[in-house]
């Protein structure tokens, strides 16, 4: 009994809390008016059982004392609305789903009877609206709804729902209210934080509205496809095969990897010395992929108030999974991704916590469906030893240099648009010695073409080269104390 | 064809990636095509320039030089690695002198080169084809080496083209001899089967036509693959190739000794021989796997004629009510329970001084009747009617509420045939004809599903049936008993006793009609003509005017029963239904065609049915219980189909949102049968929406279907929304009572027994069962009359379909035996590779266990070896020979 005294004014206080304390002492009123015996209004509950127990007329006594132990206060089932919704369609519209997901005839017939009842639904449909239209009963009801929807709505945000039909809302001029939600409003739609629509009298919830564009979203999807695609990388074969097993494959033909009996993975990471093509190769992907790209880069994670650079991490792959199929790219991840070490500054565990977030992500409790993960950096070595560990990164992918025949074919993709004079000798440039990366051919044959266009020749000849050659190398060597000791 | 266009897909989809890369600018189209051959490696460049070389040497006349060509071609092509993202190279280089090499291969006389060149331009066929099927044209010219040699991707190519051929063969007339394309799949069968394919080995076969050939390469390690797929295959296959697959299947299960396994199809099959043929073989090698395989054939009410006593007992259920109450025992429920503890009315939100008056306290005690025989079924002990004081109750009813009172007694003591018949007995001399008529019934109801030698049943209430001078009630009461009693029995000397009553002109159609349902249910799925005969006679001989009453549709499901789930079989009698110039006649036309289809999922059917479903009847005018008819249809074709069952649901939504009332009335009932006693959440809001219609039938109905949607699981969501409905509905005695009943049936057995008439992990249809929830749901039909009238003892036809849902351990002595078991969600593990789990989610508990819808069991500890491959119900163990102590840690 005690108990139950107690939950029950728990759950009064909450009210209190939305109505103010005037209801609770109205309540109080009413209840001295209504039952002068009964002083708790917590103990309303107990008088209000039904129907005398049928049968128990002669063993009354006993009842009675057996009531408290029996009438045991049952908390209400939690309202299945108002969660924070998991991604897929809802129930309704939802098709069965079909395994196995080997291509074999059994997952032939299976879908061919979703399709067979597919086709029965649009046959029953159209004969429906063919001898019956509902036209004007929809509108009909239209109407009605409109009726009760009222003019003007407030517009308002929800706070949070309470049980199947109330909730609590903030409106845009301040003060939260407790309100029930009409019946028509679709609750499948309502979860914390939506806008709503609240009549503009009674304030009760009367519609959803619902905006798809989530502006986190706008930032880091990717509207139009990177022009470079996997035929402007020169060699890389390895690479390109390594991440396109990783990475696109599991998205287009994942019954390959059931038949194999392996999960696939789940991340890669692209590391080299700069100018090898990691990012090139990035862009090659969302090039090719109809999958969602989400890019983003690791500093654009670090941001100015404490909590915002997690929250930021978990946005970023919330959105993924809405629009999965999708590949996260997060380039230079050495920003945010470095050892852990003991610090002081605010800053510096900030960028720490962010980390902590992304390896939560990448690999924590709740598993991600069908989100790849793609990272580059430069400096593998510095980064923290969980974030690349395999679970969370399962391939890691090294650019090297060029060799020889890739140079060549490097220096062919760049120089494929160019104009060369016929004294021009790409093979002087291919088998020198130098460190030359992907980015530092670009470089030459770019500076050749500035040097000719410098000169008002329509042509490139193989001094431009030379020339940009030297000016690359002694612009990638400056700085470097090379032999300065020696 | 599905394999078809995967491997196509497959093959273009690499085409596409090169042509992607090509084409990726449109502008610059031909400049690329340059490049890409400026751009291969030096490698490549070698490899192409050596196979363009033997290609040269194959065209020239110098037979000697063929051999080491065509040696070295083959090395090049089979030893060439290919990641999975594109064509292997030797065959992207080969393709342009495809066409060149074809023609040579025309051009020569034949040899064993010959051959060899056909084997290659088999192999490379696979990657340009279109269409025409070459790769296997070429195959059958080479020579006869194992085509596993060249890879998986080709053997898969190659059973392609073979069922594409067949097909091609067959439709285009002449006939002309497969021989050839079967040899080949024999070859391919064995490979696939070696490699974890087995999905694709009886895929070929299927499509050849010769699923029976597959036996004799089955061996104990791929058995258990092949067999889960074909039976996963079962449902979806039209006839009569899903028969032939449980027949492959059941074959290579008793090949191999798995009579258990052979067993369930052999049930599944309906073929009486398979079962005697099993269950002898399995008494040759284990007299303990006999009495497993009993205990499956007692669930399912299967009998043998056994000399052996033991397992006469197991066939005759006789172990049940011991076994229930134990298991009672071990969950602490055998207390029992008050209706008041059901309905927990102190937790509904009436205000107290606006309730009683309004409704009639007769109606209440009925449904506490109700109530109380559902919550206390089969424990022996309750509240209300088996204590002492229990003459009371009976006359705290109205005249025909203590019909169902009187049977309550039956419920609750339902298996327990020897203690309920002294109770019985009391009533069964009471002076007052609605007692002794609920005493009749509770002797059916005692006696539903257990055999016995004595035949109680029978005994007691023969009589009563032939002595006219007995009145109405308490002879449709012996009928209907008699009918529970002896469901699926197939027992002619009780059909001897019912038949005349059917086809007596004299007798009032309400007992010819229940006689008939009664016949329905003890020859259930028997196609008895003799019983089929009768009742077309009587539906065409009797009083056109009485048969528009309600009770014509009973005559109409006893003779749907008859054809329950036989499908073709039903032909002749809808024919013969066809001249019956009655409404009547389509309405039972409608019944026997989704009876005989009950469980097979037959799209067709349910097109049909939908068909009926299109029109809008004026009901003044034109009888439509047809349609209601056609909608119980929709689900009772579709259950025990997973797919289909959840693609109805949508189906169900489109017929409540555009149907008239007659439809909609019966929606709610189609969604409880396609979910008995599994409460799934999208079902229940689906029917809590309907509870609040503004059609009080299709809220009363609705109100059932949760009922019946949540039989026997306390489902707490469920209960909290019938809590609701009870205060919303606190004024309607009508929906209040079915309210009350769908309590009820929510803590069936306290939450031990289901409804569900789908067991064995859902592979077969108790036809008990399933002809017991049609024959209330029919009653539901017309509620008004029925159910919410004098006839609400109708929903004791439930009791054939109750069952524990329990799994009980037994050992050798069949004494229960605590053994840990998992207890889980089941997955559905078929074609995946691997060792999958076959549970998600489980739960370690100690037997005896309850099985929720749905859920599976594993035995957690090796100590034991279970002789059932299914672990639900009676389950045999053994000691595991080879378990040792310390493998316990």
């Amino acid at each position: 009994m005690v108990r139950r005294a107690k939950l029950r004014s728990a759950e009064l206080h909450k009210d209190e809390r939305v109505h103010g304390d005037t209801f609770g002492r109205q309540l109080k009123l009413l209840c001295r008016i209504l039952y002068p015996s009964t002083k708790d209004p917590s103990k309303l509950g107990n008088t209000a059982s039904g129907f005398p127990p049928p049968g128990a007329g002669d063993d009354k006594n006993k009842d009675d004392k057996d009531k408290d132990r029996k009438k045991k206060w049952e908390p209400p089932i939690p309202t299945r609305v108002g969660k924070r919704k998991r991604r897929g369609p809802d129930a309704s519209s939802k098709l069965p789903a079909v395994f196995p997901t080997t291509r074999c005839k059994l997952k032939m017939l299976k879908m061919d009877r979703i399709k067979d009842y597919l086709l029965m639904e649009e046959e029953f449909v159209q004969n429906q609206e063919r001898l019956k239209p509902q036209e004007e009963k929809a509108q009909e009801e239209r109407i009605r709804v409109d009726d009760l929807r009222g003019s003007p709505m407030g517009v308002g945000t929800l706070e949070e729902i309470i049980d199947d039909d109330h909730a609590i809302v903030s409106s845009t001029t301040g003060p939260e209210y407790y309100v029930s939600i009409m019946s028509f409003v679709d609750k499948d739609l309502l979860e914390p934080g939506c806008s709503i629509l609240l009549h503009h009298k009674a304030m009760s919830v009367v519609g959803v509205l619902q905006d798809d564009a989530d502006p986190m979203v706008s930032v880091m999807k990717l509207d139009k496809a990177p022009t470079e695609s996997y035929a402007d990388i020169g060699g890389l074969e390895q690479q390109i095969q390594e991440i396109k097993e990783a990475v696109e494959l599991p998205l287009t033909r994942p019954e390959l990897y059931e038949e194999m009996g392996i999960k696939p993975p789940k991340g890669v990471i692209l590391y080299g010395v700069p100018g090898t093509g990691k990012t090139l190769l990035a862009k090659a992907v969302a090039n090719q992929t109809s999958a969602t790209f989400l890019r983003v880069v690791g500093s654009e994670l670090i941001q100015k108030y404490l909590g915002d650079g997690p929250k930021l991490v978990r946005e970023l792959f919330r959105v993924a999974e809405e629009h999965a199929p999708s590949i996260v790219f997060i380039d230079e991840i050495d920003a945010i991704g470095t050892k852990r070490y003991e610090s002081n500054s605010g800053g510096e565990r900030e960028i720490q916590r962010t980390m902590l977030e992304l390896l939560n992500q990448l690999d924590g409790f709740d598993s991600r469906g069908d989100v790849k993960v793609i990272m580059a950096t430069n400096r593998i070595e510095s980064l923290d030893s969980a974030l690349i560990r395999p679970g969370r990164i399962d391939r890691k992918i090294e650019f090297p240099l060029p060799d020889v025949k890739t140079k060549r074919r490097i220096f062919n993709i760049h120089t494929g648009r160019m104009t060369l004079a016929e004294d021009v000798d790409l093979e002087e440039f291919v088998m020198s010695k130098d460190d030359l990366s992907g980015a530092d051919i670009k470089a030459i044959c770019t500076e050749a073409g500035l040097l000719a266009l410098r000169e008002r020749r329509m042509k490139v000849i193989a001094e431009d080269f030379r020339k940009a050659r030297e000016k690359v190398l002694y612009r990638k060597s400056e700085g470097t104390p090379e032999g300065l000791y020696l | 064809m599905a394999r078809d266009t995967a491997t196509n897909a497959s093959s273009t989809e690499d085409a596409n990636g090169k042509s992607k890369d090509k084409t990726s600018g449109k502008s610059k189209d031909e400049k690329d095509k340059k490049d890409e051959v400026e751009e291969l490696s030096e490698e490549d460049q070698q490899l192409k320039n050596e196979l363009e070389m033997l290609v040269e040497r194959l065209k020239e006349p110098d037979i000697s030089l063929h051999n080491p060509a065509l040696e070295s071609l083959r090395t090049l092509i089979r030893t060439s690695t290919s990641s999975m993202t594109s064509v292997p190279k030797p065959l992207k280089f080969l393709r342009p002198h495809y066409a060149t090499m074809a023609e040579i291969y025309a051009d020569w006389i034949d040899s064993e080169n010959k051959n060899r060149l056909a084997d290659i331009l088999s192999v490379l066929a696979m990657t340009y084809d279109e269409g025409k099927r070459d790769s296997l044209k070429y195959r059958l010219q080479g020579s006869n080496e194992n085509p596993g040699s060249w890879g998986h991707e080709y053997v898969r190519h190659l059973s392609t083209e073979i069922g594409q051929e067949y097909v091609y063969r067959t439709v285009n007339g002449d006939s002309p001899s497969t021989d050839d394309l079967m040899s080949l799949a024999l070859d391919i069968v064995p490979f696939f089967l070696q490699h974890n394919a087995e999905a694709d080995a009886v895929d070929l076969l299927l499509e050849l036509e010769a699923i029976d050939k597959l036996p004799q390469f089955v061996d104990s390690d791929t058995y258990v693959r092949v067999c889960l797929y074909m039976v996963s295959c079962v449902n979806l296959l039209v006839p009569p190739d899903d028969e032939y697959f449980l027949r492959t299947a059941h074959s290579i299960y008793f090949k191999l000794e798995k009579y258990s396994e052979a067993m369930s199809l052999a049930i599944r099959l309906r073929d009486d021989d398979l079962i005697r043929e099993d269950f002898e073989a399995a008494g040759m090698k284990d007299v303990l796997l006999q009495k497993q395989l009993a205990f499956h054939l007692a669930r399912q009410q299967i009998s043998l004629s056994i000399e052996d006593e033991e397992i006469e007992a197991i066939l005759n259920n006789n172990h049940l009510s011991k076994h229930f109450i134990a298991l009672a025992k071990e969950l602490d429920v055998l207390e029992p329970k008050s209706p008041e503890d059901i309905y927990k009315s102190h937790l509904e939100n009436i205000r107290p001084g606006f309730t009683s008056g309004s409704v009639d306290s007769a109606r209440q005690n009925l449904s506490s009747t109700f109530v109380n025989a559902f919550v206390n079924a089969g424990f022996g002990t309750d509240k209300l009617v088996t204590i002492k004081e229990g003459h009371h109750w009976m006359y705290k009813n109205k005249d025909h509420g203590r019909l169902s009172a009187a049977a309550s007694i039956g419920m609750i003591m339902l298996w327990d045939v020897e203690t309920a018949l002294n109770v019985i007995a009391d009533y069964q001399s009471s002076e007052d004809y609605h007692v002794k008529a609920g005493a009749n019934l509770a002797i059916g109801l005692v006696n539903a599903g257990i055999r016995s030698e004595i035949d109680p049943a029978k005994a007691l209430l023969s009589e009563t049936i032939e002595d006219s001078k007995q009145r109405d009630i308490v002879r449709i009461s012996a009928v209907v008993g008699l009918g529970l009693a002896y469901a699926n029995s197939h027992r002619e000397d009780v059909q001897a006793l019912l038949l005349p009553l059917v086809l007596d002109k004299a007798v009032k159609l309400e007992i010819a009609s229940l006689a008939a349902l009664s016949l329905g249910l003890i020859s259930v799925g028997d196609c008895n003509g003799d019983i089929s005969s009768a009742i077309v006679q009587a539906m065409m001989e009797r009083d056109k005017g009485q048969l528009k009453d309600t009770w014509g549709r009973f005559l109409g499901l006893g003779l749907a029963l008859l054809y329950l789930g036989k499908q073709e079989q039903a032909e002749t009698v809808l024919e013969t239904l066809k001249a019956v110039d009655h409404p009547l006649g389509k309405q039972v036309g409608v019944l026997v065609e989704i009876c005989s289809y009950a469980g097979t999922g037959n799209v067709l059917k349910v097109q049909k049915m939908l068909h009926i479903c299109n029109d809008h009847l004026d009901k003044e005018k034109e009888e439509d219980l047809h349609q209601a008819f056609a909608v119980l249809g929709v689900a009772l074709i579709a259950v025990g189909e997973d797919v289909g069952a959840e693609m109805s649901l949508r189906t169900f939504n489109h017929l409540m949102h555009y149907g008239e009332p007659v439809i909609r009335r019966t929606v709610p009932l189609a969604l409880g049968l396609l979910c008995a006693s599994n409460p799934l959440l999208s079902v229940l809001e689906t029917l809590s929406k309907h509870s609040h219609d503004n059609d009080a039938d299709v809220a009363i109905n609705a109100i059932f279907a949760m009922g019946l949607v949540g039989a026997g699981t306390n489902n707490a969501r469920l209960a909290q929304m019938l809590r609701q409905l009870a205060s919303y509905y606190h004024k309607e005695p009508n929906c209040l009572f079915m309210v009350r009943i769908a309590q009820g049936l929510l803590h069936m057995g306290k939450g031990t027994i289901s409804v569900n008439p789908f067991h064995s992990d859902r592979q077969l249809m108790s036809p008990a069962g399933m002809a017991g929830i049609l024959a209330t749901l029919i009653a539901f039909t017309d509620a008004k009359k029925l159910i919410l009238d004098k006839y609400h003892w109708f929903l004791y036809f439930l009791v054939t379909a109750m069952y524990p849902r329990f799994l009980i351990t037994l050992d050798e002595n069949l004494e229960s035996l605590p053994v840990t078991v998992r207890v889980g969600q089941a997955v559905d593990v078929v074609g995946q590779a691997g060792r999958p789990k076959t549970i998600t989610g489980f739960q370690t508990h100690s037997t005896p266990v309850l099985l929720a819808h749905s859920e599976r069991a594993e035995l957690a500890t090796e100590e034991y070896i279970s002789l059932s491959h299914v672990l639900e119900g009676f389950v045999l163990l053994r000691k595991n020979p080879d378990f040792m102590e310390e493998d316990r840690d």
